[in-house]
This record gives structure tokens, sequence and C-alpha cells, in this order.
């Protein structure tokens, strides 16, 4: 009686399992979920994988709330996991895997017709940081800087503190928005803008790149921008199944053709 | 005729009552249709009381939370660092206002040519812009190995006609002669892509510029010392500081580390003691144990930072003298008369900042590591607060001030937008329109309750965000103060699209509390001979004040409870507006209280102090909403007429 009541728990568990395994639910980072991570799960399911994605963009630490709590099998974030972070999923049960996707790189975004093309390392510190406030200070048309960031839940707001920033707050003038399309539409509006994005959203209208002390974005040479990092995958354990395919195909050669498509920097150039 | 009675029916009274003897568990139905009704009414008022208990449960704690990172703050000596560091924030302040002077300066003599050397990069990169596709598959194909010769032929051909099209169809500006405005034209139109060298023509207008700069810097070398001298006597103090601050930063993150390892053992004991699975309980205990650390000794750490405070304030010291000296000789003369002024500014404001960080630096003998942090200054520092600062590297702040004072502003825009335009719809609708004219205004005011505020956050953005940036530019607007605006996105768009939201809640209020005169009223002002006007704003208006009054607080209330409108359209910049600008602050962009919990409350752990902080903020909004509610019922009450 009690083997075939464990048989029958066993047989409803493993059907659940394969129910959620048909469908993967991805939560976290926006610069990944908004294009990149899309048009893998796009690609993927094209090549035959019989899987449906769900995915919702909101910010890397979304993705290991999720994760911790179940409610997501794969985690995308732009930044390394946090100590605090990793333990909270260890104590609910989850034990954290890292795969690095592709490098993105920061890029400093200003209005198209502002004539500053370059800044150097301490000009985007103090621009950051609200010590230069005036577009004049730093060789432009003068008129009041307009600063945009990322709001406090996305990898990028707190990367960019580390690799610009040198740990320093943000100036108080700054203007929190939920993405990089916001970021782009108001730098692109508004002539007097400045902001970063990720550099897949550089492209959009009425921006401009601004190189850093000479050195622009560039896909061949990533580790020499001072402004570029690796994103991740987590998942809950060793993947299997479908979740395991995913993640296979996001790192073979057909994974890295679409990361370079979508404005990141494949694995195999970066290293 | 037969009229005899039907005495097999028996008659209604009867029926009903024998009804009544019929019981369910021991109630009669009537008793139990009323605990069922009443039970619904009750619903509401449990959920209330439920929604209560759970924000104070979940943000009550947050007091001691905060009074213990508010503690470690203190221990571990960063408060020490802020007493010298935050002060200092002035110098940048300062020393922009001297950068802008000197640029302002130096344009006087070298504007013309950096106009003509951006406008000319400005136009290569239009030309550029427009044959990117030309240019690009001609790139790629001079990549390949070995070189398609005939393709890269054809391909540089269009590149070149594109290009030429691309240089004719430019508009030069006035300050480029005729003769370089050819040559301009002629270098755009053979722009290829592996020269790597900039067009002559640039290259002359880039040196131009460089010559001019130096030049004006020549001529403005005081200015320009005395600022680079102004900037650079900060480094030494800046130096110290910086030391001081690392250290305390390594003794706060291990103070923070070890509390979070001991929290997490705790977890980790309780999440194995629930676990059924031998081995996975196993593996839980072992992390466990492994996830101690050592306590931290922060007497003995802070003594090393105490102990740096006399060579703190010799530093300060010296910097004051430098600075003062520096103010001594900052010259007179500037460029512009803006450059003057600035320079003026920041000549009058050293000696005070100097004072400044003389004051900040006496303090410094008399601060204590061990000091207790009182719940009284933690409940302070919540609700006076200027700085909200979250996810920091330093210290995280939660003050309310900036956040309250967005909410604010901004439901006042509202209002002040509303309450007009809704009360004389509603007078009118209610004394003069036509009924015809009622059956189309009432539904259509009230239809806009049914738009969705996300969809209006969007019209805002980019819609209504853009025609007052517009209308901002127009020359004979610019008496307006704020004009012409820098943020599209800014507290006056959030306040007319809120106006718009609450129009519908007032309107109908409003209406409903005219409709309320009593009818006697009126009839005794027709009777008096008054005129219909003289009717409805000495007597109906009057009577109904208290409804409309209590409208508005209704729509107050609607307005300072509403998301999604401001955190898409206000501008999310947490910084206590800036009044110093006059009336021209509602174009200022700034966060709000519904905002914030909005934006945040998603990603933070569950518990954390910025949890708790967002909880906090949570009741506070509540009992505004209930203070505004209570307001509006109690003004109803209070001026109640008395029904004739």
């Amino acid at each position: 009686m009690k083997i075939a009541f464990l048989s029958l728990v066993t047989t409803f568990a493993a059907a659940l399992s394969l129910q959620a395994q048909t469908t993967l639910r991805i939560r976290g980072s926006d610069t990944l979920g908004a294009k990149l991570v899309p048009q893998l799960a796009e690609t993927f399911k094209k090549q035959g994988g019989k899987v449906s994605f769900d995915i919702a963009a909101e910010g890397s630490s979304t993705a290991f709330t999720n994760l911790a709590s179940g409610t997501a099998e794969i985690g995308m974030s732009s930044r390394k996991v946090k100590a605090d972070e990793r333990t909270l999923c260890r104590s609910k049960g989850v034990s954290l895997t890292e795969f690095e996707v592709a490098w993105d790189m920061i890029t400093v975004v200003v209005n198209k017709n502002n004539p500053v093309s370059d800044l150097s390392k301490k000009q985007l510190l103090q621009i950051f940081a609200g010590d230069i406030k005036d577009w004049s200070e730093v060789g432009g048309t003068p008129g009041p800087i307009s600063l945009y960031t990322r709001n406090t839940s996305s990898g990028t707001y707190k990367d960019f503190i580390g690799l610009a920033m040198k740990g320093r707050e943000y100036g108080k003038n700054s203007q929190k928005m939920a993405g990089n399309e916001q970021i782009a539409a108001e730098v692109g509006s508004n002539p007097n803008g400045i902001g970063y994005v990720g550099y897949a959203y550089s492209g959009a209208k009425g921006i401009k790149i601004v190189s850093i002390a000479g050195s622009s974005p560039n896909p061949a040479a990533v580790k020499s921008y001072p402004l570029s990092r690796p994103t991740f995958l987590y998942t809950n354990g060793e993947p299997t199944g479908t979740t395991k395919a995913f993640i296979d195909f996001c790192l073979s050669s057909a994974g890295d053709a679409i990361v370079s498509k979508a404005g990141f920097v494949p694995l195999s150039i970066a290293k | 005729m037969n009229s005899s009675p039907q005495p097999s029916r028996p008659p209604l009274r009867s029926v009903l009552l024998r009804s009544r003897k019929r019981t369910i568990l021991g109630f009669d139905p009537q008793t139990l249709i009323k605990y069922f009704f009443g039970s619904n009414a009750s619903v509401a008022i449990i959920v209330l009381v439920l929604i209560m208990v759970f924000l104070l449960r979940e943000g009550i704690d947050f007091l001691p939370t905060y009074q213990r990172e508010l503690q470690t703050y203190r221990r571990a000596g960063l408060e020490f660092c802020d007493i010298i560091d935050q002060p200092l924030q002035r110098n940048q302040a300062l020393s922009s206002s001297l950068r802008q002077a000197v640029s302002a300066s130096l344009e006087t003599l070298s504007k013309s040519a950096r106009d003509r050397r951006d406008a000319a990069f400005l136009l290569k990169r239009q030309v550029e812009d427009k044959t990117a596709r030309p240019r690009e598959s001609l790139t790629q194909a001079l990549e390949k190995t070995p070189p398609a010769a005939e393709q890269i032929e054809v391909m540089r051909r269009e590149l070149r006609e594109a290009s030429a099209s691309a240089a004719k169809a430019l508009s030069y500006p006035a300050f480029f002669s005729a003769a370089e405005r050819e040559q301009l034209q002629r270098e755009f139109a053979a722009l290829t892509p592996e020269a790597a060298d900039l067009p002559p023509l640039l290259q002359t207008l880039v040196a131009e510029f460089s010559a001019k700069d130096r030049e004006a810097r020549t001529k403005f070398a005081p200015l320009v010392q005395a600022q680079e001298e102004f900037e650079e006597a900060t480094e030494p103090l800046q130096e110290v500081v910086d030391q001081i601050k690392a250290k305390a930063l390594e003794t706060k993150e291990k103070a923070v580390e070890f509390a979070v390892l001991e929290t997490n053992r705790q977890r980790l004991l309780e999440a194995a003691a629930t676990e059924t699975d031998a081995k996975e309980k196993a593996s839980l205990t072992k992390e466990a144990q492994e996830s101690v650390s050592e306590a931290v000794n922060l007497e003995e750490s802070i003594k090393e930072i105490t102990g740096r405070t006399a060579e703190l304030r010799e530093q300060v010291e010296k910097y004051a003298v430098v600075i003062e000296k520096a103010a001594a000789v900052l010259p007179k003369d500037a460029g512009t008369g803006a450059a003057r002024s600035l320079v003026n500014e920041v000549r009058e404001d050293i000696p005070l900042h100097a004072r400044e960080m003389r004051a900040a630096a006496a303090t410094l003998e008399d601060w204590r590591w061990d000091k207790p942090v009182s719940i009284f200054s933690v409940i302070g520092a919540f609700f006076f607060g200027t700085q909200w600062i979250t996810n920091s590297s330093w210290q995280d702040f939660f003050g309310f001030v900036p956040l309250l004072a967005g909410s604010l502003v901004i439901a006042a825009i509202a209002i002040v937008i509303a309450t007009p335009v809704s009360v004389v719809a509603a007078i009118y609708t209610n004394q003069f329109a036509s009924e015809r004219e009622k059956e189309i205004i009432k539904p259509v005011i009230e239809f806009i309750q049914a738009i969705p505020s996300v969809v209006l956050g969007f019209i805002g953005i980019s819609l209504v965000g853009n025609l007052i940036k517009d209308v901002s530019e127009w020359s004979w607007l610019q008496w307006v103060p704020g004009f012409p605006i820098q943020e599209r996105l800014n507290m006056f768009n959030a306040g007319c699209l809120l106006a718009f939201m609450a129009v519908p809640t007032m309107f109908s209020l409003s209406e409903d509390a005219l409709n309320n005169v009593p009818r006697a009223y009126i009839d005794a002002s027709d009777a008096l001979g008054a005129t219909k006007l003289q009717t409805v704003f000495r007597v109906i208006v009057p009577a109904g004040i208290s409804g409309i009054l209590s409208a508005i607080l209704l729509g107050l209330g609607r307005v300072v409870g509403e998301t999604m409108v401001v955190l898409l359209v206000a501008g999310n910049r947490i910084a206590i507006p800036d009044f110093s600008s006059g009336i021209g602050v509602i174009f200022h962009p700034a966060h709000t209280l519904t905002g914030i919990i909005a934006q945040e409350l998603g990603e933070v752990s569950r518990g954390s102090s910025h949890w708790q902080a967002l909880f906090m903020v949570g009741i506070v909004l509540f009992a505004i909403s209930l203070l505004v509610n209570w307001c509006a019922r109690a003004v109803a009450r209070r001026f109640e007429p008395h029904k004739a």
C-alpha cells in the first residue's frame, strides 16, 4: 500500500517536473533579457526545441530572488552573484551554477548634436558623481548636464559604480530610468543629456557614443575598453533536460552568432 | 357574479408566517440573511485591518534595523569620515563654477574657431550617417581575403556617389566661406573607410581651434591658474580622507559580513532542521558549520582611525589656508559678465567653505565611536533625512524628505489644475446645461476614469513631454519662469496627467454636492428676484461648498496615491526639488513616495533594511491617504447645510 502510494507520488512529481520543463522561466537582467536572451530563445525554438519561454527582465537582482523561490529555471545577471544572494539561495536549497555567456560593454552616450566625443576617466567620474554640472566644463556647448542612470535593481547601475566611479555615489542630479531603452530615448531627446546603455543599444536614434580616454567600445578589443564586463546565466544546480539543452545552445557557435548579432561580444572573441 | 370566497387558498399572511417557522442549523433564514449581508460589509473592514497589520508587521522592524545600521555606520568610523568628506564636497561645486567661468572666458576668443570645428565634424558625421550602408559593405569587402578587386571598385564608386550627393545636400552654416564650403563638400565626397587621417580642412580647423585656445589660455592665465590651484588644493587632504575611508569601509564590511554569516548560519540550520532528506540535511548542517567568521574588534580598528585625527586636522588647516590664498589671488577680471559673477560668487564662498571645514575639523575631537544611536535620532533620520541612497557601496541612507517633497509638489500642481476645471464644469453641468448637454458631458468626463494609468503614462512620455518642451522653447514665452525647460519628464508633466485623472472624481462629487443643495434655497433666491448668476454664486455654491471641498480632498487622495504615471513621467530624480529657482521648480524632475515603492520593491531581498524602509514609506503613504479621507469627511460634516 505504502509503495503504491509512493510510486503514485513520484509519478505525479515526475509529471509535474515534465510539465515544468516544457516552459523555461527566465528572470533577471534587463540588459540580457530585453534583446539577447529572447533572440536566443526564438532561435532555439526554431531549431526544434519543444519548449516555450517565459522571460521577464527587471534587473539582475530579480534573477536570484526568483531562483531562490523556485519561480525561475534560469537567472540572467549582468554581474556576478553577491555572497549574500548565494547564501539566500542556498538556504532555500538552491545551489547556483554560473555560466558566462557573453561580454557587454557599457557604452556612454550623449545626444547626437553634442560636440563632446571623448571624455577622460576622471571627467566621466566627475560627471556621474555630479561634480561637473555644465557641459562647458568638458569643452561642450554651455548648458546644465542632464544625467540618466539605470535604477538600483540593475546590475549595470552597480557595475558602473565599480568600473567608472571608484565606488562613489551617483550625483544627486541623476535620474533613474527603468531600462536601456528609456535612457536612450531621453538622451536622444535632450541635447544636454548623458547616460549609459548596454552596447547593444548604442545604435538608438538621436544618440552617439562617447569614447572613454580615447578608447571606443569595439568588440575586437573588448578587454581593453575600460567599461566592459562579463554577463552570466545562473541555474539551480547542474542544469538538466531542456535547461541544459538551452544553456548548451547559448554557448555553442550558433549561440555566439546570435550573441554578436544582438550587440554583445561572444566568449570566443572575448577570450 | 359569483363572489364566494376561496377558502382552499391560504391567505398571504399565513404563507409568510409559515415560512418563518423553517430553520437552518437552528437559525431562521431571515437571521441568516441578515448575517450574510452584515458579513459582506465587514469583509471590507477586515481587509482594511489586515492591510494595516501587514504593513505594520513588515515595516515596524525598520526602525530597529536602521538603528543597527546607523550604529555600524558610527562604530566602523564611516560617520567620522563623513564629518570631513561631506563639507569637502563643496569644493567640487566651487571648482565646477570656476571651470565654467574659465570656459566662458576662453570662449570669448575661441568660440568661433570651436564652432567652426564642431560644425565641420557634425557635417562629416551627417555624411557618414547617410552613407553608412555602402560604407559598411565596402569595409566588409576590403576585409575579405582575397579581396575581390572588381567588386570593390563598384562599391567604391557607389560610396563616392552616395557621399557626393550627401555632401551636396548638407546645409553649411554661414560662417564657412564659399571656398571653404566647396572644399568641405569635396573632402566629404572623397571620404573612404580606410583613410585614418582627417581631411586637410578639418585638420586646419582643429589646429585653428587649438591655437585660439592656447592664445585664450595665455590671456586669462591668472584665472586658469587659480582654477587649477584651487582644484589641486584638495588633493593632499582628499588622500588622507580616502585612506581613512578605506579603513572604515573595510571594518564595516567585515562587521556586516559577520552579521550576514551569522544570520545565514541560523537560516541554514533552520533549513536543515526541516529538511527530510538525510544527505541534503548533512550538507546543509556542514555548510552552516562552515559559515562562521570571527567577530571584528571594532575598538581596535576605530583606534587606527581616530589616531589620525591630528593629521587630518592639520591637513584641513593647510587646505583652508591654501584655498583662502587662492581666493585672494582670484583675478577680478574674467571674459564675460556671467563668468565674472561666477568668479565673484566663488570668491565670496571660499572663506565660508574654509570656515565650514575648520568647524567640521574641530568637531572631530568630540566624536565618540561608542555613543549609542538613539531611536529618536533614527526616527529623525527617516522622517527628516534629506538623502535617499540605496544599493550604495558606502552607506545606505533612507531619508524621506526628497520623496515626500516630490509627491507633494506634484499633488499640488495636479490639484491647482484640476480644481478650477472640475468645479467649473460641475457648476455648468448642474446649473446651466440643457438635458441634452448633460447627457453628453457627464458620461464623457466619467469615461476618463476608465483610461488605464499606464496608458496615460505613455501619453505623458511620448506626447505631453515633447509638447511642453516644444512650447517652452517658443521665444515669446520666455518670461515664464523655468522656460526653456531641460527635461521633458518633470513634475509639471506628471501633475498635468494626474490632474486629468483626478477630474472625474472631483467633477462627479462636486456635481453631487450641488445637486444636494435644497430646492427651497433656489426657489427662495428666485423669489427674491435674483438673477441666475447671483443664485449660483451667492446661494448654490456657498451651500454646496462643503461637498466641493471634500471633492477636492478626495481628488487629492487619488493624486497622492497614483503610481504608474508618476513612475513613468516624473523623471525619477531623488533629490529635494530646488525651490530656490522659484516657481520654475515645477519643471524639474522628482521622485515620489509611490514611485519609489514601485521601482525598488521588486528587487530588494525580503526582510532587508531597504525592504523595510519601503514598507515604512508605504505606511506613511497609507496614513496620508487616511488623513486626507478623514479630512474630506470632516469637512463634509462641518459645513453640512441644514436640510430645509
